[in-house]
């Protein structure tokens, strides 16, 4: 037996959900409070229902770190063998690897995961190469290229390490090459996602198989379930292929997926040769990162919280959203103008053996603190890249 | 009163078992030693057997069972032979079709080869079960309404694995065998065929499959309402008095003003039923043969209702929006460049056709004021408003898109050093007044925190200021008078002389 109470408390819940759902998608979802978001026009359909207890569940999960204290101004290069931070002071750079230790290795002051701290400068440690630094030396570089190359994906808000590694080594939803239908690979090297024809009869211009549709859909749900939206966060489901009918969101998403390829491509597989086995999946390819990694769950990582504005070495350009850069001793801004990214050493490893390739066997560090190159480990296949 | 709304039907027949009319014409004899079973006897006759297999029954079950087992060993193998997970995984094991690259041809058996005999074994055994049921339906001297019936469901499984899968020359266009693979393939089915709802012949299956149903339960109903008069053993006239056939028919017409009859009701089911699968098998052999985009084939045709656009793109922003978004492999990412390093470099993506880009605000793609426009407006007015700066939605972050229009401001201020210059910051009425001149304020400081730190103009030649939403130059009632508000003023406090060229 329903009541009339009940009935009446029912239709002003419905009421009040249906109203609010006019007003678009709001830019925080606060934990607690009941969201549905309407993409489209009345009547269709595109929503997306939150669930409060989802939200505070996954809301414990996506809180940024309090940035640590500004560093005081001060000129950059005062430490060695420094490939990629060359453009900050050494205050910046001290702070910046003190929050890298946080973010990363488990622990502020976790210095020995990655350095040899015998000689900080070294990127070996008793004649074996670290491999953590030379990863993490990439990353800072990939770090820099998606925020000053990626807007369109990142916007203001921008990426740090803690975007995905949330103070673990291994970041979440790293992924391998299982089977020649790997979904995934859309985001390295495969393009066919598309198949729906823009005609109404048949054409030879698109032969795309039933099959193919089945990688399609579960590509999307990965993207789904990545954000923690439905279809219709982007989609008119009516006609999935249609961009006229699409939300803005799927454009955001577009140049998400073109942000992944370059991240797979220049960025996470080159590493491959400076991986212990252990850290390769089973066809001896490095980990590579797909949407979650970033995004947990979560329609913004960290719902958009701001933490890169607070980092400068981690900008790839000497703004971020207009705020002034590091200053030096006398008040000047201390870049240059020029963008700060640095360009990917091809082939990976170049840029890490300076040093003379006579180093000795017992792997004496030299003055610079360089090592050789590490070899490729023995008998590491290396995947094909090229679609089948 | 209570026997009538029984679940069970309520006389058990109960009698001697018997073996029937004798056989006429039969290559086989009857099979098995008949016998009573009361559960059968409540839902339906207590005796069970013999059956007639007859050869097409036999060599019918004897191909179903290959196909059975070539399907069921195929999926164990899939799971490395192991049987624990063979229970486990069943509903998702699966037996698929050829992949498209064989087109026609016999492929490997490991590589569709053994989805082909399962279906050609599965087949023969659907047909020769036909075959079987027109034969007993001849030898009782019935008429072929069954039959009919279920050669219009091996049509449509027909279309499904065989006569479509030919007449668009690939084996792969197939369904797979599994439980959930052949739900998958429905949907990916309508997904890639651009949404089967708008099939008109799926529409009418969809109809006569649920008219079906209904019809079902009318009928049935009815029926069993009316037991407790013989309804279903009936066999007097429906317009005799009193009557079950009489209420059962006054029941529908004082209710819906027609009523079927004893008869007719039987057609109706019939074609119902028999209708649901021609049509949709009809919907289904024109997927990909005729038309391969339902939804647009509803939208040419007035089927699709077009809805208003929410995400505002206007026709002078439409040659933007340019791009490759037809066609599809190799091209999903057709811009895709590689710099001078070797890099991938998507911002030369195009926007997809059509793409809805933002919610209320602009493309992000005005024309861009040159250093000169700036200067002739200064002499002119004192003042002028940025085109081409942007921020994002609610907060003071300059977009990547507003570097252009920003360079040409910083290099008027380069060419004409005594010039010095207000930033002035402007929001519409949206939200709170308070808010929106502090966001007023934080943009303008924004692009003066652009000009002096990354152009290297000197501080005190660029001062910023916030008016909030205090200032409109456009209705704040329209979207467009909105966008007008939303703004970035540059200001030399007053009409300025500034020479068109200028001698360094």
């Amino acid at each position: 037996m329903i009541s009339r109470h009940t009935v009446q408390v029912t239709g002003a819940v419905l009421a009040l959900a249906m109203l609010s759902g006019c007003k678009g998608m709001p830019d925080v979802i606060k934990p607690g409070t009941k969201q549905i978001a309407q993409h489209g026009y009345a009547g269709v359909g595109m929503e997306t229902n939150y669930d409060p207890d989802d939200i505070a569940k996954t809301a414990a999960y996506n809180q940024a770190p309090k940035p640590l204290p500004p560093a005081p101004p001060g000129p950059p290069g005062q430490y060695k063998n420094v490939q990629v931070l060359t453009n900050i002071s050494a205050a910046e750079f001290g702070r910046t690897m003190t929050a890298m230790s946080a973010w990363v290795a488990g622990g502020a002051g976790n210095c020995a995961y990655c350095h040899n701290t015998a000689n900080f400068a070294a990127d070996s440690n008793k004649g074996q190469p670290i491999y953590t630094k030379l990863v993490s030396r990439m990353m800072l570089r990939m770090t820099r290229r998606v925020n000053s190359d990626y807007t369109q994906h990142v916007g203001g808000t921008g990426v740090t390490c803690y975007t995905c590694h949330r103070g673990q080594p291994l970041p979440n939803g790293l992924w391998f090459y299982s089977n020649e239908n790997q979904i995934l690979r859309h985001y390295l090297d495969r393009d066919d996602i598309r198949v729906q024809t823009h005609t109404i009869e048949p054409t030879n211009g698109n032969r795309t198989a039933i099959r193919q549709t089945y990688n399609t859909y579960a590509l999307m749900i990965t993207q789904s379930k990545a954000l923690g939206v439905n279809c219709t966060y982007c989609h008119n489901s009516r006609a999935w292929s249609s961009w006229e009918q699409s939300t803005p969101k799927r454009v955001v998403a577009y140049y998400g997926a073109a942000m992944l390829r370059d991240v797979n491509m220049n960025y996470l597989n080159p590493l491959q040769p400076v991986y212990p086995r252990s850290r390769l999946g089973e066809h001896g390819d490095a980990p590579k990162a797909q949407c979650i990694t970033c995004h947990n769950g979560v329609y913004k990582p960290l719902y958009g919280a701001k933490m890169v504005k607070d980092y400068p070495a981690l900008w790839g350009a000497p703004g971020w959203d207009a705020i002034t850069g590091p200053l030096d001793a006398t008040g000047k801004p201390l870049y240059d103008g020029s963008p700060l990214t640095t360009p990917v050493p091809t082939p990976m490893g170049a840029k890490l053996s300076d040093a003379p390739t006579t180093a000795t066997a017992a792997g004496v560090d030299t003055a610079m603190g360089t090592t050789p190159a590490p070899a490729m480990p023995a008998g590491t296949p290396v995947p094909a890249r090229t679609t089948p | 009163m209570i026997e009538y709304q029984n679940l069970w039907t309520r006389v058990q027949v109960h009698a001697p078992v018997d073996p029937g009319v004798p056989l006429r014409g039969g290559t086989w004899g009857r099979d098995g030693k008949p016998f009573l079973f009361y559960w059968a006897g409540k839902i339906g006759d207590a005796q069970v057997g013999p059956i007639y297999l007859g050869t097409t029954g036999v060599f019918s079950l004897i191909f179903g069972f290959l196909a059975f087992e070539i399907i069921g060993l195929n999926m164990w193998r899939s799971v490395g032979w192991d049987p624990i997970q063979f229970i486990r995984q069943l509903p998702w094991l699966s037996l698929e079709p050829p992949a498209p690259r064989y087109g026609l041809s016999l492929p490997p058996l490991n590589d569709g080869g053994w989805w082909l005999l399962a279906g050609f074994f599965l087949t023969l055994a659907i047909l020769l079960w036909w075959v079987r049921l027109y034969q007993r339906t001849r030898a009782l001297g019935m008429g072929s309404h069954i039959v009919w019936s279920f050669a219009s469901a091996i049509f449509l499984y027909l279309v499904l694995g065989f006569i479509r899968p030919i007449m668009v020359g690939s084996w792969s266009e197939a369904v797979p065998f599994g439980v959930f693979p052949h739900l998958d393939w429905t949907a990916s089915f309508s997904i890639r065929y651009g949404n089967l709802f708008y099939n008109p012949f799926h529409m009418l299956s969809i109809v006569f499959l649920y008219g079906s149903a209904l019809l079902f339960a009318m009928h049935a109903a009815t029926v069993l309402a009316a037991s407790r008069y013989g309804a279903e053993r009936e066999i007097e006239q429906v317009t005799d008095r009193g009557t079950a056939g009489e209420r059962m028919g006054l029941f529908w017409r004082w209710t819906m003003g027609f009523n079927a009859t004893t008869e007719s009701i039987h057609r109706w089911a019939f074609w119902f039923a028999t209708l649901t699968t021609l049509t949709g098998g009809i919907g289904i052999l024109l997927t990909g043969t005729a038309v391969d985009n339902w939804f647009l084939w509803a939208q040419k045709h007035g089927v699709a209702p077009s809805y208003p656009v929410l995400y505002e793109v206007k026709a002078e922003q439409a040659p933007y929006l340019r791009g490759q978004y037809y066609g599809t492999s190799p091209d999903s990412f057709p811009g895709m460049m590689r710099d001078a390093a070797g890099r991938l470099v998507p911002q030369k993506l195009p926007v997809p056709q059509g793409a809805q880009l933002t919610g209320d605000v602009e493309v992000y793609n005005k024309p861009v004021l040159t250093s000169d426009n700036m200067r002739d407006s200064l002499n002119a007015d004192g003042l002028f408003i940025m085109s081409a700066v942007y921020f994002d939605t609610g907060m003071d972050g300059l977009r990547g898109e507003s570097e252009a229009e920003l360079a040409n401001l910083a290099s008027l201020l380069t060419k004409y050093p005594q010039l010095k210059l207000e930033v002035q910051g402007h929001t519409d009425n949206a939200g709170d007044p308070t808010a929106n001149l502090t966001l007023s304020q934080g943009r303008a400081e924004r692009v003066r925190g652009m000009l002096t730190t990354k152009y290297g103009i000197a501080a005190e030649r660029v001062t910023s200021r916030g008016f909030g939403q205090t200032k409109p130059v456009g209705s704040n009632e329209t979207p467009e008078g909105r966008r007008l508000n939303r703004r970035v003023e540059i200001s030399s406090g007053g009409k300025v002389v500034l020479p068109a060229e200028t001698t360094p």
